[in-house]
């Protein structure tokens, strides 16, 4: 072994030498041993990081968290939760798109849940009713926004045989497909109980995506200073 | 705060989808960090046009989606270009 004393190489330890191990070339293993190993070694990670993905996707993993006891009591007083053809939507068949990037963004963005239920934001009965609208409107954006995307996973327009629906149903379907209206625009209590101005809210959602909502809270309403002008508000 | 968790989201998707994956396979492939670039801005470019907005519900795909797919795109390739670089003689 040389002595680095007398000038010979430096051994180097621990990352140093992990790192240099990474980057010098094979000497012992061929590439075609190299291909089926990385094939592989890649099928396993791959299998393995979808598998603790889908995991994540169950309800036990989604109502582990204490503050999800309000909104998974609600929803299970819905049909989504209990109905006579015995097809149940979880939490992620409306809360996780399908779409792997749209997943991945899903998930990525639910880091802010374990946030809030470490901080305790949401711990009492009381702070959820504070909270409510403001969580139910974030929601209502997303699915706004992706035209119901989650919904038609499951429900699509040319799907519905109007006829076996009840005629109010019937009626306002088919208003729906022609005045270009999406799901969440009538059924935004469907699986959790509703906040009391949930609809002035949710015409705030649907303004604020249109780039027509007036301003809130003392931010300035450009809308407001327009007029005001006597200038137009377009 | 929920737009900052919207980006951070948009890319970390674009990471850990075609953009980033499919991106940094393509850097691989070239020793050139601007035949690295091309690859990249084009994958980034295909992702969205492929997989993205939402074609079941036709919602369209939005400008700060596809800018974040084609930077994440090229920045995956130029990491390809580097790993070939540092990696292989040839």
């Amino acid at each position: 072994m040389a002595d680095p004393n007398n000038g010979g190489p430096v051994r180097k330890r621990g990352l140093a030498r992990l790192w240099d191990i990474i980057w010098s070339p094979t000497s012992v293993m061929s590439v075609g041993f190299l291909l089926i190993a990385g094939f592989i070694g890649g099928v396993l990670f791959w299998g393995g990081f979808n598998w603790s993905l889908e995991l994540t996707n169950t309800e036990e993993f989604c109502v582990s968290c204490h503050t999800m006891e309000t909104n998974l009591g609600e929803y299970r007083e819905t049909v989504h939760y209990n109905n006579h053809s015995g097809v149940r939507a979880i939490c992620s068949d409306c809360h996780v798109p399908h779409e792997w990037q749209y997943k991945m963004k899903a998930k990525i963005m639910a880091v802010k849940d374990v946030y809030h239920e470490i901080a305790g934001t949401i711990s009492t009965p009381e702070k959820y009713e504070e909270r409510r609208l403001e969580m139910a409107a974030a929601v209502w954006k997303k699915m706004k926004a992706s035209d119901s995307r989650e919904c038609r996973n499951c429900h699509a327009f040319e799907y519905m045989d109007f006829t076996m629906q009840e005629t109010r149903a019937a009626d306002n379907h088919q208003l729906a497909i022609d005045t270009n209206m999406t799901c969440i625009d009538c059924h935004q209590g469907i699986a959790h109980d509703l906040a009391p101005g949930y609809m002035e809210e949710y015409k705030h959602v649907v303004d604020t995506l249109a780039g027509t909502a007036p301003a809130r809270d003392g931010s300035i309403d450009v809308a407001q200073i327009k007029t005001y002008l006597g200038l137009s508000a377009d | 705060m929920l737009s900052v968790l919207d980006l951070v989201g948009t890319i970390g998707g674009a990471v850990l989808g075609l953009p980033g994956l499919v991106g940094i396979a393509f850097g691989m492939m070239t020793r050139k960090p601007l035949v690295a670039l091309v690859l990249g801005a084009a994958v980034g470019v295909l992702a969205p046009v492929l997989l993205g907005g939402s074609h079941s519900t036709d919602v369209p795909i939005t400008t700060l989606e596809m800018a974040i797919s084609v930077v994440i795109g090229v920045l995956a390739a130029q990491v390809g270009c580097v790993i070939r670089r540092r990696g292989a003689t040839v």
